[in-house]
C-alpha cells in the first residue's frame, strides 16, 4: 500500500514538475515529449523490494493546427515614369518576400491569395487595380497574377505543413491615359488551412 | 548598431502571429502610385518648304512634304486642359523682303486638331483637348500665293508648343 502510495505521490510529483513543460506545448507541440522525458529522468519510479507492480503511463502529443505569414514589407511605392521609356513601372522597394508557415494534417492545402481593397484611388480618379500584376518565384508560389478588387487571387498553394519561402515582384502597367495624382489602395493577403 | 535594430524592429512590426488552429491568417501591403503631370509632342518633320508657283495657277501652295504628323501625349489632372499652339517667331523673311506670316495657313484632321493660320502675335491652337492621353493627328500648311512677293528664298521659325496643365 505505501509503495502505491509512494507511487501515487512521485506520479504527481512528475505530473507537477513537468507541468510548467506541457504548457510549453502549447506553444510548441514537441516539448510535451520533452517534458514527460525530463519528468521521467528527474522522478523514476523505484519498486519496493519483494513486490511486483505495474504501472501505466500514457502520453499524448497534440500538434495544433497553426499558421504564419509574414511579408517583408508594408508598403509597395510605384513612381511617376515615362510610359514610353517605362511602360512597366517597378515598386521602389524591389521585390516583396513571403514567409509562409503552416502546420496543418497531411494532405491538406495551404493556399496564399491576395485581393486589392479597392482600385488605386486619387479623389475620384481612378487607375484599375488590373493595372498591378506581379511575378513570382519559389517553391509553390504563381509565377504570374494580375491583381483584382473583386476576387481573391492565388499567389501561393501547397500541401500539407512546412515551411516556404517566396518573391512578389510587382509591376504596374503605365499609361498616358492615367491622370495625375497619388493613387492608394491596400493589398489584402490571406493565407488559408482548413 | 542602430540600422540593425530598427531592421529588427521592422521584421517585428510585419511579423504577423500565429493563429492557432484552423482559419486564416492575414497580412496587408498598402500600395502607392504617383503619376506626374507631364508632357511629350512629337512632330514628323522639322521642315516645311513651299516650292515657287504661278499664283494664277496655284493660288495656295501645299507644303512639298505633305502633311505633319503631330502626336501630343500628356498627363493632367482629370478634366484639366491640354492645348497645342504653335507661334511663328517672325514673318517670312528674305534679307529685306518680306511675306507675313499670316499667309501662312493649315488645315488639320484628328480628334481636336483645328485649323489656323500662322501669327507672329499670338500663339495659335492647332489642337486642344481635355484630361490625359495620347492624340495623333495631321496638319497640312499652304502658302497663300501672289504676284506682289518679291523672289528670294524666305524663311521663319515656327514654335510649338503644348501645355497640360
Amino acid at each position: 500500500m505505501r509503495t502505491h502510495g509512494l507511487g501515487v505521490d512521485l506520479t504527481e510529483r512528475a505530473r507537477r514538475a513537468a507541468e510548467p513543460l506541457g504548457r510549453l506545448a502549447a506553444v510548441s507541440g514537441p516539448f510535451l515529449v520533452l517534458g514527460a522525458v525530463v519528468a521521467g529522468i528527474v522522478f523514476p519510479e523505484t519498486p519496493a523490494s519483494g513486490q511486483s507492480r505495474t504501472a501505466s503511463h500514457s502520453a499524448s502529443h497534440s500538434v495544433v493546427a497553426r499558421s504564419k505569414l509574414v511579408l517583408s514589407s508594408g508598403s509597395l511605392l510605384f513612381p511617376s515614369a515615362d510610359p514610353d521609356t517605362v511602360p512597366e513601372v517597378a515598386a521602389t522597394g524591389g521585390a516583396l518576400t513571403i514567409q509562409v508557415r503552416a502546420t496543418v494534417s497531411a494532405g491538406d492545402p495551404v493556399t496564399l491569395t491576395v485581393v486589392a481593397s479597392d482600385d488605386l484611388r486619387s479623389g475620384l480618379d481612378a487607375i484599375p487595380a488590373s493595372a498591378l500584376h506581379w511575378t513570382g518565384s519559389g517553391p509553390g508560389f504563381a509565377a504570374l497574377g494580375t491583381m483584382s478588387a473583386a476576387v481573391p487571387q492565388p499567389v501561393g498553394n501547397w500541401s500539407g505543413s512546412g515551411a516556404w519561402t517566396g518573391l512578389q515582384t510587382y509591376l504596374l502597367t503605365n499609361s498616358w491615359s492615367h491622370p495625375t495624382g497619388t493613387f492608394t489602395t491596400t493589398l489584402l493577403y490571406t493565407l488559408t488551412t482548413p | 548598431m542602430t540600422r540593425a535594430i530598427a531592421s529588427i524592429a521592422a521584421l517585428l512590426v510585419l511579423a504577423l502571429p500565429a493563429s492557432p488552429g484552423a482559419g486564416t491568417t492575414t497580412g496587408t501591403v498598402s500600395v502607392s502610385v504617383s503619376v506626374a503631370a507631364v508632357a511629350k509632342l512629337t512632330l514628323s518633320g522639322s521642315t516645311v518648304s513651299f516650292p515657287n508657283a504661278d499664283p494664277d495657277t496655284v493660288p495656295s501652295i501645299t507644303a512639298s512634304e505633305g502633311a505633319l504628323t503631330i502626336a501630343t501625349k500628356a498627363r493632367t489632372a482629370t478634366g484639366g486642359p491640354v492645348t497645342l499652339t504653335v507661334m511663328a517667331i517672325g514673318d517670312l523673311t528674305s534679307g529685306a523682303n518680306i511675306i507675313a506670316a499670316s499667309n501662312v495657313s493649315w488645315t488639320a484632321t484628328g480628334a481636336g486638331f483645328l485649323p489656323g493660320t500662322l501669327s507672329t502675335a499670338a500663339a495659335q491652337v492647332v489642337g486642344s483637348w481635355i484630361g490625359a492621353g495620347s492624340r495623333t493627328g495631321t496638319q497640312t500648311y499652304q502658302l497663300a500665293n501672289s504676284w506682289a512677293y518679291a523672289t528670294g528664298t524666305y524663311s521663319t521659325t515656327a514654335t510649338y508648343t503644348l501645355t497640360a496643365q
